[in-house]
């Protein structure tokens, strides 16, 4: 057991940091902020994410043929830290960076990781991710949206929800059934969709948090050039699987973990300062409880991560044992933004944009947005079967 | 980089279960409460494993390991339900080690490698809470030495016990500090307790005019940081312990759930048992990160120690507590007997969530902590 850090790591920490602070907008987090407006802020992470091309920050982990640093996962690890610790944004092109390019790696053609990858990593190309339907979300092997042959193009039809960045994006990765006759998991094929092809239609959801992140969108006789296909030909249920295995690992996790800190400790500063009559918030013994109970869950979050990341580190395969990591965090930290609608006490519901709201209301939409921790990347109950069966083997 | 334990911690946790899955089963507990301390062949065989030795320096015959090293054969304890007395010499080896005088150290620590010795400590009283701050028995000066007059509560095995390590106030500043004394000194009557948990035995001590001399304090002066060093050993040895009841006891629900056959199917196969099992599989998930970083950190002595015991006292005091509650409810009817003895896992885990501070005691102690860091660090 050991948690120090080797000194060849310890550069790399510091290049990267002395970086970011040469880089990030000036007086960033004290008297410069994210963009309010929503186009706006997903333009300005794509500058973000741009700069860090070329600075040589973008995409680290990929090999040095394409771009990347070929960094080993400690350097991802200690790259999710300490741009969580900067409070740096994150880039808009996640789901090019991490699950188009792990799909190419593992099952791409030598052509197409040479078409797209060099513009994912230069921020050139923005992906979406086209799974999820109507009918078919923690059943996503039931999905019905078709790619029919017809010469040297498929024909897709059918419609996709939840495609998070749409708006934003100009390539999509797709699923699409290629043999209805076959079984539900052996009839799917794995596309690669141009956006902006004939036949796509974009529509905004609206989220609870009153944000549009995310659209439904509708595909009609799309035209798709046969060479999109990845790997064979309904084998797209194999290959998403390996997508999602790396949608978060645990060297993200340590990231995401010092972000939900941050807002921990700004929640614990405002429980000091919020006047409660002649006592302040934090005076409350009820609150310090649930407080108390929140910081050590959240310091366990990071060492859950730790554990599993070293795990990795010693080239354990990711398993379902993420499953237990996401079941764990999702549900903490949903508790601890009510924690902090509850040490607001009377202003727990003014929002964002009012004078009075505390911390410019960022708890309020922290709130809102934790409601789909535990739905998305595998909802609590999907997480749930695959640790019961496949962790502690009780039957399907 | 590596929050894990090496193969070799791995392989001596294996040695651990395996003697105590042969020697020391369920029954054997059972077999406990009829008379109580007791177990001869059981310490022999920690003995003989090296468990009493590990702490102890090698310049007094031990293994000169840390309590990382002990962190999986604690668990193991709690699996396995031995007595409290082992996991109690265990903490008082740490604080002999950290605290004690050349003298000290060089007449106890050869005896307590060797498995000859049998040290408890003796922290809680009834007018206190769980802080040590809290205590209140004091050694008033005497003569050459102090006399202690007033009353200590659950001791565990205190009557089989060579030292009890009890924690005191001293003389007119009252500083706290340990004497250790033995069970049949002047003036020392024991009390056994009737407790919950019936698989060992806790003792009042009852010290009436009884003589201390300087040699009896462990490191030749009452040091008050001991104290919290033993509060907080005693918090990591009964959070891992704690890991390892809750651990059993999902291995016992999931044994039962693929057996138990309900409307024609294992009761295992139905969503609304699978959903239990995988929450306590997280919640004891989450325990072990927080009771082996808190064993690293007391090991490496970090400043950090403190606090993470305490986030591994109030995790592990509440997932242990969650998951026997949740165990017996999944073997139903059968869950409710005596016979079946999952109750004696309950009633241990019950126990040592309140020995050396419950979860709410320790979650403020976890706030009080966090708000002096962000003092410190001082940005707004």
């Amino acid at each position: 057991m050991d948690f120090s850090y080797s000194s060849e790591n310890q550069k790399f920490r510091d290049e990267l940091r002395s970086w970011l602070r040469q880089n990030l907008p000036t007086g960033w987090g004290a008297t410069t902020f994210e963009p309010e407006d929503e186009d706006e802020y997903a333009r300005f992470r794509l500058d973000w994410e741009r700069k860090l091309y070329r600075g040589g920050w973008n995409g680290i982990a990929w090999p040095e043929k394409y771009g990347g640093r070929g960094a080993t996962l400690i350097e991802q690890a200690i790259f999710a830290e300490e741009m969580a610790l900067a409070k740096a944004p994150e880039g808009l092109n996640i789901i090019g960076r991490n699950l188009v390019a792990t799909t190419l790696f593992h099952h791409g053609s030598e052509a197409q990781r040479e078409r797209y990858l060099p513009k994912i990593i230069s921020g050139e190309e923005v992906w979406c991710q086209g799974f999820s339907e109507p009918n078919a979300g923690s059943d996503l092997a039931s999905l019905k949206c078709r790619a029919i042959r017809d010469g040297d193009h498929f024909i897709v039809n059918g419609q996709k929800v939840w495609t998070s960045f749409a708006q934003y994006a100009q390539w999509c990765i797709l699923l699409a059934r290629t043999d209805a006759a076959a079984p539900k998991h052996r009839g799917i094929s794995f596309l690669l969709v141009d956006m902006r092809t004939p036949g796509i239609t974009i529509r905004p959801l609206k989220q609870i948090s009153g944000e549009n992140e995310f659209n439904e969108t509708f595909f009609d006789d799309v035209r798709v050039p046969a060479e999109n296909l990845v790997g064979e030909l309904n084998n797209g249920w194999k290959i998403a699987m390996t997508t999602l295995a790396y949608e978060r690992g645990p060297e993200d996790a340590l990231g995401r973990q010092i972000r939900f800190k941050q807002e921990l400790e700004l929640l614990l500063r405002s429980a000091r300062t919020l006047k409660r009559g002649s006592k302040t918030a934090i005076d409350d013994p009820v609150l310090r409880q649930k407080l108390a109970k929140s910081i050590v869950e959240i310091e366990i979050m990071r060492l859950n991560c730790l554990r599993s990341f070293s795990k990795v580190l010693k080239g354990a395969a990711r398993g379902a044992e993420a499953s237990i990591n996401k079941l764990y965090w999702s549900h903490a930290t949903q508790t601890m933004y009510e924690t902090a609608l509850e040490t607001l006490g009377p202003l727990a519901t003014v929002a964002g944009g009012d004078p009075v709201a505390v911390a410019g209301g960022r708890f309020q939409l922290g709130f809102l947005r934790s409601r789909a921790f535990t739905i998305y990347s595998g909802s609590s109950e999907i997480q749930r079967n695959i640790i019961a069966e496949r962790v502690l083997g009780l039957q399907k | 980089m590596d929050f894990d334990f090496s193969p070799e911690q791995y392989m001596f946790q294996e040695s651990v279960r395996t003697f105590l899955a042969q020697r020391f089963d369920g029954a054997k507990a059972r077999a406990l409460t009829e008379h109580d301390g007791g177990g001869e062949p059981l310490w022999h065989g920690l003995r003989d494993l090296g468990i009493f030795s590990m702490l102890v320096p090698e310049a007094f015959g031990g293994l000169g390991l840390s309590l990382v090293d002990l962190a999986l054969p604690l668990e193991e304890f709690g699996r396995a339900l031995v007595p409290p007395s082992i996991g109690e010499t265990i903490a008082a080896t740490d604080l002999l080690v950290q605290y004690a005088t050349d003298e000290q150290r060089a007449r106890l620590l050869p005896q307590i490698s060797q498995g000859e010795l049998t040290v408890v400590n003796a922290l809680l009283e009834t007018q206190a809470d769980f802080s040590p701050n809290s205590m209140s028995l004091a050694a008033v000066a005497s003569g050459n030495g102090w006399s202690v007059s007033g009353t200590k509560i659950l001791v565990p095995y205190a009557k089989h016990a060579d030292l009890i390590l009890v924690a005191l106030r001293f003389g007119d500043s009252g500083s706290l500090g340990f004497a250790a004394v033995e069970p049949n000194r002047r003036g020392i009557s024991l009390r056994a307790h009737t407790s919950i948990d019936v698989a060992n035995g806790y003792y009042e001590v009852m010290f009436d005019d009884t003589p201390l001399v300087r040699e009896d304090i462990v490191g030749g002066e009452p040091i008050a940081d001991s104290v919290w060093r033993v509060f907080d050993v005693g918090g990591l040895v009964s959070a891992t312990q704690m890991s390892g009841i809750a651990a059993k006891m999902l291995d016992a629900s999931i044994i039962y759930a693929r057996q138990r056959s309900q409307f024609g199917s294992p009761i295992g196969s139905f969503q609304a048992i699978k959903h239990r099992c995988a929450d306590m599989a997280v919640s004891i998930d989450a325990s072990r990160s927080a009771a082996y970083y808190a064993a690293w950190a007391l090991s490496d002595r970090s400043q950090d120690s403190p606090r993470a015991v305490s986030i591994a006292k109030s995790y592990c005091g509440d997932a242990a507590r969650y998951v026997c509650n949740e165990s017996i409810q999944i073997h139903g009817g059968v869950g409710f007997t005596w016979e079946l003895g999952l109750h004696y896992y309950l009633r241990r885990a019950k126990t040592l969530e309140y020995l050396y501070g419950d979860a709410s005691y320790h979650r403020e102690r976890v706030l009080a902590m966090t708000l002096a860091q962000l003092d410190a660090e001082g940005v707004d």
